[in-house]
């Protein structure tokens, strides 16, 4: 089955380590996952620049490490990347901004790609809150 | 259409929870993730409400939030892991999160 997992709530919310666990299961029972969507406050979580406690889960670095391994389509939101401070190479130019905090494998693009999945998707879940 | 409602903030603090019921409706689900598994809190008003849902109404909670808050697994509720959560999501038709 095809699965469409969108994030709404920030890196160090449980909720989006839950997503990632739930992600995890998807593939391991033998699912497929057509997009990840990374939306509202969840756009820190694809940021390169959040550090963890030494005690604590990297939850960027495990989404990121997730991604790549998997080769996944990990969808950032541009609108609200873009006014929360997450941008990548291209958008700091365009905005001339000193710097950027978004790198492969992310993507930064619109919501049309959510809806997009959720068409493709046999079912979509979304993870925010608590 | 059977629906699972995902909640997963204490009821508590916040009213997901009872909005979430007054939708409810036979055959769908209800997992609770997160600080919603503080519903399970016994002697609590949530506790009794969801001891009191009818039978089509299956009540799921995510095993590691139970044993993170300390909570036992009351028998009108089934624990499940994160495979367990994944078959869930293809049982019912689609999935509401309660954000």
């Amino acid at each position: 089955m095809k699965f469409a997992i969108a994030l709404f709530a920030p890196p160090h919310a449980p909720s989006s380590r839950r997503a990632l666990r739930f992600a995890e299961a998807v593939l391991a029972g033998g699912h497929q996952i057509v997009r990840l969507f990374f939306y509202q406050d969840a756009v820190h979580i694809a940021s390169s620049l959040p550090v963890s406690a030494q005690d604590e889960l990297d939850l960027p670095a495990a989404w990121r490490s997730f991604v790549t391994e998997h080769n996944l389509d990990g969808v950032v939101c541009i609108a609200a990347a873009l006014r929360r401070g997450v941008l990548n190479g291209e958008e700091a130019q365009r905005y001339a901004r000193a710097s950027h905090n978004l790198e492969a494998p992310w993507e930064l693009s619109g919501l049309g790609q959510l809806h997009e999945a959720a068409q493709d998707a046999d079912r979509l879940i979304c993870f925010g809150g608590d | 259409m059977a629906t699972l409602h995902l909640l997963s903030r204490s009821p508590f603090t916040d009213t997901s929870g009872a909005s979430c019921l007054r939708l409810l409706g036979p055959g769908d689900g209800l997992l609770l993730t997160g600080d919603a598994v503080h519903a399970l809190q016994p002697e609590s008003q949530p506790f009794e409400v969801l001891r009191a849902l009818p039978a089509d109404r299956p009540l799921f909670a995510l095993a590691e939030d139970l044993d993170a808050r300390g909570l036992s697994t009351p028998d009108f509720v089934k624990a499940v892991d994160y495979a367990g959560f994944v078959e869930l999501t293809l049982r019912f038709e689609r999935t509401n999160s309660w954000l």
